[in-house]
């Protein structure tokens, strides 16, 4: 079987089951961008013999979507972008195009063209979404109907039936992108010239800074905590960037504020 | 007496993995809820009418949080089961799961959306971006600790307590925990704002000493950071659209780039 195809089908899959995890089935969260995107950088990245390459992508697009759709949540009528199938599509396509490329800069901006396309896509997962939404409630009418003349098999068979629709469409849509969409991404990134090329790199470490305006939007209730907010912001700028650093003074806060609370 | 074996009851909690299966716009999770709880109404409800009833009321609209469902569950089966020993009246189990839903839901969300999902998201990305590869894992563990056990001691709870389970949720103390996962992620987001938002210009390389071009270089990516990050949040509160902020950064980069005053 040819390489493409082979990867284009484990795309496929892969979307199928992070898809169904994002709302219709477990919701272990393993459709969250910071799981979804290396397990798709980890199998790729095995297929084509560069394991360790594909996951580190996949933690690169995994936090960044993470961030860009952090406050993005599944309640009641609200249908979020995709952010699972962005995640895996992001992945794919940036790997899959940036393989064939040699020079270390020439992937990076494959990467985050795929990235910036990604986004669109998680839009149309949205559409598409809804459109399995709809199929869902011809499929309720019906199981009541099946119910009301005492045939009680339809609830099984149109609950699985539902599960089946959104993995069949997950799997449809990113097999078609990722079968379609990599040659004209390569192309698309062969007519960037490297000085633009470039600027997309310098893009990529921006980015993170969207997330984290949309995280501080949601934890930031009063000035008292923006300004113990920036104080931290500057304290950790001053201070080596060592994790266990972060830890300690979150785990002090939180003691505190949990202590603080209870009296 | 309770008549369901405790076996049942954790199937069904494993049932309800399957809630949003069939999610429509018409009963939303109802045909998902039936299908969980199918087992133990098929234990309560001799075949008949009194089981078809039983069905047909569960096929109503049903939405509520997915990782509390199983309260709601719990609590529907031991009204089902005073139901079929004629204590009460159809018209209880009605109420009490509408009232229920949306108190899990407004429990459920509030926690597990709101709170624990960025909390856990940002002590990932802590992880990610100081390129931890094992960081989907630590997020899965994390995420799922509180899931499952709701998940599983929720329908146990639901079922021995009935309508007296919410005097048991509140011993949680919702709130506060709430209160406590914001500082801490608002602690862990200072951390990566000044680390990992990567501001870098040539004007220090060739106008510092190489001494202090360390520390210069990182107290320009701080400051730099947290004025990105804070016109992110003005832009943000002011409702403009996460991906036109994206959009705007990425141009904003790119003529930066241009001028040669980001590299």
């Amino acid at each position: 079987m040819p390489e493409h195809l082979l990867a284009s089908l484990l795309i496929a899959l892969i979307g199928g089951i992070v898809d169904l995890d994002s709302t219709a089935t477990w919701q272990f969260m393993i459709s969250q961008p910071i799981v979804a995107a290396p397990l798709t950088g980890l199998f790729l990245g095995n297929l084509y013999g560069e394991a360790a390459a594909g996951l580190k992508l996949g933690l690169m697009v995994g936090v960044i979507l993470q961030l860009v759709w952090i406050e993005q949540l599944p309640l009641g009528m609200n249908v979020p972008p995709d952010a699972a199938l962005a995640s895996v599509l992001s992945v794919a396509l940036g790997f899959i195009s940036g393989h064939s490329y040699e020079s270390y800069s020439e992937r990076e901006v494959c990467y985050t063209v795929a990235l910036l396309l990604a986004v669109a896509l998680g839009l149309l997962g949205r559409s598409l979404d809804m459109f399995v939404r709809r199929l869902n409630t011809n499929l309720d009418t019906w199981v009541c109907q099946k119910v009301e003349d005492n045939s009680l098999w339809a609830i099984a068979v149109g609950h699985t039936l539902g599960g089946f629709f959104t993995f069949t469409k997950a799997f449809i849509f990113c097999f078609l992108v990722v079968w379609l969409g990599v040659e004209p991404l390569k192309y698309f990134t062969q007519t960037l010239s490297f000085k633009h090329g470039s600027g997309f790199i310098v893009v990529q470490g921006l980015l993170p800074a969207v997330g984290f305006a949309v995280l501080a939007s949601m934890v930031l209730k009063d000035r008292d905590e923006i300004r113990y907010f920036i104080g931290a912001v500057v304290m950790f700028t001053l201070l080596p960037a060592k994790i266990f650093l972060a830890f300690i003074a979150a785990g002090i806060v939180m003691y505190r504020a949990h202590k603080g609370v209870k009296k | 007496m309770r008549t369901l074996p405790r076996t049942l009851l954790a199937r069904i909690a494993f049932r309800s993995f399957f809630l949003q299966a069939s999610w429509n716009y018409r009963g939303m999770m109802s045909m998902g809820f039936l299908y969980a709880i199918r087992p133990g109404i098929d234990q309560l409800h001799s075949p008949g009418p009194a089981r078809e009833a039983a069905y047909l009321r569960h096929l109503e609209y049903f939405n509520t949080n997915p990782y509390f469902s199983s309260v709601v569950m719990g609590v529907t089966l031991a009204l089902e089961e005073r139901l079929s020993r004629g204590e009460i009246g159809e018209e209880v189990i009605h109420d009490t799961k509408e009232g229920l839903m949306t108190a899990c839901a407004a429990i459920g969300d509030g926690l597990f959306w709101d709170s624990w999902r960025p909390f856990v998201a940002t002590v990932a990305l802590v992880f990610a971006l100081g390129n931890f590869l094992l960081t989907p894992l630590i997020f899965l563990a994390l995420y799922n600790l509180p899931h499952l056990y709701f998940r599983f001691a929720g329908i146990f709870w639901g079922y021995r307590e009935g309508t007296h389970v919410i005097r048991s949720l509140r011993q949680f103390q919702f709130p506060q925990i709430r209160q406590t996962l914001r500082l801490g992620t608002m602690v862990l987001l200072a951390y990566l704002i000044p680390n990992h938002v990567n501001v870098h210009t040539p004007f220090l390389l060739t106008n510092l000493p190489l001494e202090y071009f360390y520390f210069g270089e990182k107290v320009v990516q701080g400051f730099g950071a947290l004025l990105l990050v804070t016109l992110g949040t003005f832009a943000y509160r002011a409702r403009v659209d996460v991906l036109l902020i994206s959009f705007l950064l990425m141009i904003f980069a790119l003529v930066l780039y241009h001028w040669g005053i980001l590299i």
